[in-house]
C-alpha cells in the first residue's frame, strides 16, 4: 500500500486547472524559484543547498516593543550532497511539488493527506520517501519559512481541533454561521480563517474566554456562561493549533475584543499562556499574524489553593520534569522581567504541586463558571 | 636388588616411552612418521642444493594399519650409512652442530621405524640412490631395542643393490619395490593439438623410506594434511605431491627455484654454554693453554677477553687446560657470565624471506591480504635466531568451502561425540559461537552425534555451514614455525601463542575479548629460525618462553598488524565512500523529478548535471586525508605487502611495492 507510486498530474487532471487567486500565484513563483535554483546550481556544477531559515530557539528574539517572539535571520544551509542533509533536501523538493500541485488544481488537503500525496519508495531502493508523519511535518514548517509563504497559502491545513460558541455571527465559505446556536459541541475552529475564507458579520461579545481543554468549556457552555456575561467561549484542547490562534488574533485585533485566559497551574499552562500571548518558538515567523500580546492570565493561580481552600487531595505533586520546565519558563524573556509572574512561578515551585481546572469542581460541580471567574472578571485581577 | 640393577639402552627407554617422541597415540604416530621423514629429506635436498620435490603416500593396509612412504629428490644415502640412519636412534648429523637445520637429535625417523616394528612387526623399507648411472640400494632393516643397533633383513643381512636403467625397473616391479622414477608431467591444458606433452624427467636420485605402522587417518586439526599445507606455506621452494588414504592426489607447487641459503654452521657462544659442558669441552681438548680453549671453541672470544675472563676468574692466562680443575671451571664459568662479550654473529640463520612468505601464504592460504616481516636476527642465551612473521586477512573459511562429499567423509570418519565437537575439531578457526551459531540455523540438538545423523540431515548441516557467516566469530589461526617446521600441538603452551594473545590486536581494527585470540579471518604465521630452537620437550612441539624470544615475536608482529590496520582502515573509507556516494546517487533521481515537476525542466537534463556534480564531490571525499594526516591512496603500505583484487577470477594479483631482491637485513 505504501509502496504505491506518487501520483503524477495527468494531462487530463492539469488541463482541469483551477482558477488562481494572486495569492496562489505569488506562492507559485517562489515555488518554481526554489526549483531553478537548483537548476541553476546544478548546470554550473555546483553543489545545490536551500538556505532555510533556523527555526531553534538561538534564532528567535523577543521584542520587547512589539512584545512577540521574533525569527531572527541567521540561515541554515540545506545541501544536497552532504549526508545527513541529503534526504531532507529530497524530501523538501517532494514537498515544494506536492504543494505545487494543490495549488494548481485549487485544492487543499491536510499534512497527513499531503504526507501520503508524497510517500512511495524511490526507485531501484527498499527506502521510502517518508517514513512517516513525524518525517514529514518539519519539512512542511520549512517549506513554509523558506518560501516565507504561510501553511494556508501552501494549501495545507492542520487537523481540527478547538471549539467555539458566543455571540457572534460569521460566514465560513460562504456559509453563514450564528455562534450563539451551536449546541453543546460548538462551532468547530477550521485550521485556515484568513479573511478569504472566513469574515466575521455581527459581534455582540464584549470578551473572549479562552480555556485550555474540552471539559472545561464543556462546563462553561452548560452553564451558558456566555450568555450570562455575553462573551465567546473557545478552547484549543491543549496547545491551541494555528486556527484557533489566527481566530482568537483576528477577533481581539478587527472586534476589538480583550481575551482572557483560564489554563492550568502547571508549567504547560504558564506555556500555552506564552504561545497565545507572544507566538512559539518553532513558529516563530507567524508571531505577528498569530501572537496576541494583550492576552491576559485569568487563572488557576498557585495561591488559589488557599485562596480557595481546596482540598490537599487534589494537588498533583510535580514532577523532576515539571521543575526543570518551570525553571525555564521563568527564564524566558518576557517572564523574566515580570515580577508578579516571577513569584507566581516560584509560589508554584515551593508549593510543590499543580493544579488542574477541574479542581476547582471539588468545591462545587458549577464552582468555576458561577464564582471563581466571574469574581476575578469583577475585580480584574489577572497577570499581564 | 642390587643385582637387579642394570643400563638401559635408548631405544629400549624410548619403545617405553614413545609419547616423548610424538607417538602417544595412533592419529598422531601417522603425523609424526610423515612429520620426520619429510624434515630429513627437505634438510638432505637443501644441503645438497637439490630444489626439492617430495613424494608422500599413505595406503591403509588393514583396519588401523597404514603404510607410509615418503620419497625425495635428495642425493640419496652412502650404502654403508643406510642402516645406521634408520635403524639406531639417537644417530645423525646434526646433534653435535650448531647450525639451523630441522631435525635437531637424530631420533625422529629411526624412532618412526621403531614405533612401527613394534606395532606392525614390519621392517622398515629403504631405497636409496646416488646417481642416474649407479645402482640404487634397497635394505629393509629392523632397529635390536637391546642393543639399539640395525639389523638387516633382506639378501642375508646384505641389501640388495638395484642396477640403474630398464634392467632396475624390472626388478622392482618383481620384487614389489616401490620407488618413483620419473617426474610427474605437469598438465598443460593449453597444449596446442597435435603438439606431445614433454617427456617425463627421470629422477636423479633420491631416498624413499616405506614403513607399515598403526595409525589413524583423520583429517582437521592436528592431521597429515594440515602439516603438508603448513609446511608448503613456509617452503615455497618445495613441491609435495601427497597422495592420502582415498587416493586423492594434493599437489603443491613450488612458488620459486630459490633454495634458502645455505645456513653457516657456528661454534657456541660463552652465554650459551652451562658449567657441565664447559667442563665436558675442557676434557675434550687434549691440550693447549686456557686461552687457547677458550678462542677456538667459543664463538666471539678474542685473546683479549679471553684474559679479561681468566682474570675475573683468577685463573693464569697460560694454565694448561689439563690443569683446570673442578673449582677453576666453575670459576670461569661465573666469569664469563660476568664479562662483556659481544653477541654471536647472526649469519647462520638463513630467514626465508619476506617475499617468499607472501608467496608461499598466497599460494596454499585464500585471503585478500598478505603481509609480512622478517626481523632482524637477534640472541637468546647465546644462541642467534631470528623471528618471522606474516599475516592473511580474509578468504572464506574450510567450513564454508567443504564440498558434500568431503562432509560425509568427514562425518564418517570423526570419533567426535557431538556435533558442536565435530565442528569445532575438524575446522580451523571455527570457535564454539560459529558452532553454535551453525547448529541454531540447522536446528539441531546440543546433544546430538554427528555419527547418527541421516543423509537429509548432513544436507542440511552442510546448507547451513555454508550459508551461516561465520567470520565474526572466528578466531585467528595461528601457523607456528621452528626452523620452517610446522608446529602442530600443544598451542597453548607455545611462546608464540603466549605473545600473540598477550598484544591488543583491537588497536588493528580486529575485536578481541581480553586475554584471547583476537577474531575475525586472520591467519598469522610465526616462524622462528634458529640454531637451536628451545622446544618445551622432546617431541618438539612447543617453543619455551624466552623473553627475548617473545620481545622479537611482539615486534615483529606488531609489524604486520598496522600494515593489517592500515589495510581495514581503508577498507572501511573507500567502504564509506562507496556508501556515501550511494545516498546521493538514490536521492538523485527523486530530486530531479520533483524539480522537473515544479519548473517544467526536462528531468534527464537536470539528472546529469547532478549526477556529474555528485561524482565531483565524492572523488574529492575519495582523496580525504586519513588519521595521519597523509593523502589516502594505495600503495603506502610500505614494503612486503599483497593484496588480492575483490574479483579472484580475474586472477590478477597486484604487488605493491614487492622489492624484489631482497633486502639485506645483516
Amino acid at each position: 500500500m505504501a509502496k504505491k507510486k506518487a501520483k503524477r498530474p495527468t494531462p487530463a487532471q492539469q488541463a482541469r486547472k483551477a482558477k488562481l487567486t494572486a495569492k496562489d500565484k505569488k506562492t507559485l513563483k517562489s515555488l518554481i524559484g526554489l526549483a531553478d535554483g537548483v537548476v541553476r546550481q546544478a548546470s554550473r556544477g555546483r553543489a545545490p543547498y536551500i538556505e532555510v531559515p533556523s527555526r531553534s530557539l538561538s534564532n528567535v528574539k523577543y521584542s520587547p516593543t512589539k512584545k512577540i517572539i521574533e525569527m531572527g535571520s541567521s540561515k541554515n544551509k540545506r545541501e544536497l550532497f552532504n549526508l545527513s542533509q541529503a534526504r531532507t533536501y529530497m524530501q523538501t523538493l517532494l514537498v515544494g511539488r506536492g504543494c505545487k500541485e494543490l495549488i494548481e488544481q485549487g485544492k487543499t488537503t491536510s499534512i497527513r493527506g499531503l504526507y501520503y500525496l508524497l510517500k512511495h519508495t524511490i526507485e531501484g531502493t527498499k527506502e521510502e520517501t517518508f517514513n512517516d508523519q513525524g518525517d514529514c511535518d518539519p519539512v512542511i514548517e520549512d517549506v513554509e519559512v523558506t518560501l516565507n509563504a504561510l501553511r494556508e497559502e501552501l494549501h495545507v491545513y492542520a487537523s481540527n481541533r478547538g471549539a467555539m460558541v458566543g455571540n457572534i455571527q460569521l460566514i465560513d465559505s460562504g456559509d453563514e454561521i450564528d455562534c450563539s446556536r451551536m449546541g453543546s459541541g460548538g462551532y468547530a475552529i477550521p485550521s485556515i480563517v484568513e479573511e478569504e475564507v472566513m469574515q466575521f458579520v455581527n459581534c455582540d461579545a464584549d470578551f473572549i474566554l479562552h480555556v485550555e481543554k474540552d471539559t472545561v468549556w464543556r462546563r462553561f457552555n452548560e452553564d451558558k456562561f456566555w450568555k450570562e456575561h455575553n462573551c465567546i467561549l473557545t478552547h484549543g484542547n491543549g496547545q491551541p493549533p494555528r486556527g484557533v490562534r489566527r481566530l482568537l488574533s483576528r477577533m481581539h485585533n478587527e472586534l476589538g475584543l480583550p481575551i482572557f485566559c483560564l489554563l492550568d497551574n502547571d508549567p504547560w499552562g504558564y506555556y500555552i499562556y506564552s504561545v497565545i500571548k507572544q507566538g512559539s518558538i518553532n513558529l516563530a515567523y507567524e508571531s505577528r499574524r498569530m501572537a496576541i500580546p494583550g492576552a491576559k492570565f485569568i487563572g488557576l493561580r498557585s495561591r488559589d489553593y488557599e485562596l480557595c481552600e481546596l482540598n490537599p487531595s487534589v494537588t498533583i505533586k510535580l514532577s523532576d520534569n515539571d521543575i526543570k520546565r518551570a525553571n525555564q519558563i521563568a527564564k524566558y524573556p518576557w517572564f523574566e522581567k515580570k515580577k508578579r509572574w516571577q513569584k507566581e512561578i516560584q509560589k508554584m515551585l515551593s508549593n510543590g504541586f499543580k493544579l488542574e481546572v477541574e479542581a476547582l469542581i471539588s468545591k462545587d460541580i458549577s464552582y468555576v463558571t458561577q464564582e471563581y471567574v466571574p469574581e476575578r472578571l469583577a475585580e480584574a485581577n489577572f497577570l499581564d | 636388588m642390587a643385582a637387579k640393577q642394570r643400563s638401559i639402552s635408548v631405544s629400549e627407554f624410548f619403545a617405553k616411552n614413545r609419547h616423548l617422541l610424538g607417538f602417544d597415540n595412533p592419529r598422531k604416530a601417522l603425523l609424526t612418521t610423515v612429520k620426520e621423514a619429510v624434515d630429513n629429506s627437505l634438510d638432505a635436498c637443501e644441503e645438497a642444493g637439490i630444489g626439492p620435490e617430495i613424494w608422500v603416500t599413505i595406503t591403509q593396509t588393514e583396519p588401523d594399519r597404514y603404510k607410509v612412504s615418503i620419497q625425495d629428490n635428495g642425493p640419496g644415502i652412502l650404502k654403508k650409512q643406510i642402516p645406521l640412519i634408520f635403524g639406531k636412534l639417537l644417530y645423525g648429523s646434526k646433534f653435535h652442530r650448531l647450525r639451523m637445520s630441522r631435525g635437531q637429535q637424530g631420533i625422529g625417523i629411526s624412532a618412526a621405524g621403531m614405533y612401527g616394528m613394534l606395532t606392525t612387526g614390519k621392517p622398515v623399507k629403504i631405497v636409496s640412490k646416488l646417481s642416474i648411472r649407479k645402482p640404487a640400494h634397497y635394505y629393509e632393516l629392523q632397529i635390536d631395542t637391546k642393543t639399539n643397533n640395525p639389523q638387516i633383513l633382506n639378501n642375508r643381512g646384505d641389501g640388495l643393490d638395484i642396477p640403474a636403467g630398464e634392467k632396475g625397473r624390472v626388478i622392482m616391479e618383481k620384487k614389489k619395490i616401490e620407488w618413483e622414477s620419473h617426474y610427474p608431467v605437469p598438465e598443460f591444458p593449453e597444449l596446442a593439438e597435435g603438439q606431445e606433452p614433454p617427456d617425463p624427467v627421470e629422477v636423479r636420485s633420491g631416498t624413499r623410506v616405506t614403513l607399515e605402522i598403526e595409525a589413524k587417518y583423520q583429517r582437521g586439526r592436528g592431521s597429515v594434511d594440515e602439516y603438508l599445507e603448513m609446511t608448503a606455506i613456509a617452503n615455497p621452494h618445495v613441491t609435495l605431491h601427497y597422495l592420502d588414504p582415498e587416493g586423492t592426489l594434493h599437489t603443491y607447487s613450488r612458488s620459486t627455484d630459490q633454495l634458502p641459503p645455505e645456513a653457516k654452521e657456528i661454534k657456541p657462544h660463552p652465554y650459551g654454554v652451562e658449567l657441565g659442558r664447559l667442563v665436558t669441552m675442557l676434557k675434550e681438548m687434549k691440550e693447549g693453554t686456557i686461552t687457547q680453549f677458550l678462542t677456538s671453541s667459543f664463538s666471539r672470544v678474542s685473546p683479549a677477553v679471553a684474559r679479561r675472563i681468566c682474570e675475573a676468574a683468577d685463573v693464569s692466562t697460560r694454565s694448561g687446560v689439563k690443569k683446570i680443575s673442578r673449582d677453576d671451571a666453575d670459576k670461569i664459568y661465573k666469569a664469563i657470565q660476568k664479562t662483556k662479550i659481544k653477541a654471536p654473529s647472526t649469519d647462520c640463520i638463513a630467514p626465508i624471506g619476506e617475499e617468499l612468505l607472501l608467496k608461499g601464504l598466497h599460494q596454499v592460504v585464500p585471503g585478500e591480504f598478505y603481509v609480512a616481516a622478517t626481523r632482524p636476527p637477534s640472541v637468546y642465551r647465546g644462541n642467534p635466531f631470528q623471528i618471522e612473521c606474516a599475516l592473511a586477512y580474509g578468504g572464506q573459511n574450510a567450513a564454508q568451502k567443504v564440498s558434500k562429499e568431503l562432509l560425509d567423509r568427514l562425518i564418517d570418519e570423526t570419533d567426535a561425540r557431538t556435533l558442536r565437537q565435530f565442528l569445532m575439531n575438524t575446522f580451523d578457526g571455527l570457535g564454539a559461537d560459529s558452532a553454535e551459531k551453525i547448529m541454531k540455523a540447522g536446528e539441531f540438538g546440543s546433544r546430538q552425534s554427528p555419527s547418527k545423523l541421516k543423509q537429509e540431515e548432513i544436507d542440511r548441516l552442510h546448507d547451513c555451514m555454508k550459508n551461516v557467516n561465520v567470520s565474526d566469530g572466528q578466531s585467528m589461526q595461528i601457523l607456528r614455525y621452528a626452523n620452517r617446521v610446522p608446529l602442530q600441538f600443544k598451542m597453548r603452551d607455545c611462546a608464540i601463542t603466549q605473545t600473540v594473545m598477550k598484544m591488543n590486536w583491537r588497536s588493528y581494527g580486529l575485536s578481541q575479548s581480553r586475554g584471547n585470540l583476537p577474531s575475525g579471518p586472520v591467519r598469522v604465521m610465526v616462524h622462528l629460525a634458529s640454531v637451536w630452537v628451545p622446544f618445551t620437550s622432546e617431541s618438539k612441539e612447543a617453543i619455551a618462553h624466552y623473553d627475548e624470544i617473545q620481545k622479537e615475536i611482539r615486534l615483529g608482529l606488531q609489524t604486520v598488524g598496522r600494515k593489517l590496520g592500515m589495510f581495514l582502515r581503508r577498507r572501511q573509507q573507500v567502504k564509506k565512500e562507496g556508501e556515501r556516494r550511494n545516498v546521493f546517487v538514490r536521492y538523485l533521481g527523486e530530486v530531479a523529478q520533483a524539480v522537473s515537476d515544479l519548473n517544467g525542466v526536462e528531468r534527464d537534463d537536470i539528472y546529469n548535471h547532478l549526477t556529474r556534480v555528485a561524482k565531483r564531490v565524492t572523488k574529492e571525499a575519495d582523496t580525504k586525508l586519513d588519521d595521519r594526516g597523509n593523502k589516502v591512496t594505495e600503495g603506502n603500505y610500505g614494503d612486503n605487502v599483497l593484496i588480492i583484487p575483490d574479483n579472484p577470477e580475474d586472477g590478477l594479483t597486484e604487488q605493491v611495492n614487492n622489492t624484489t631482491p631482497q633486502k639485506k637485513l645483516f
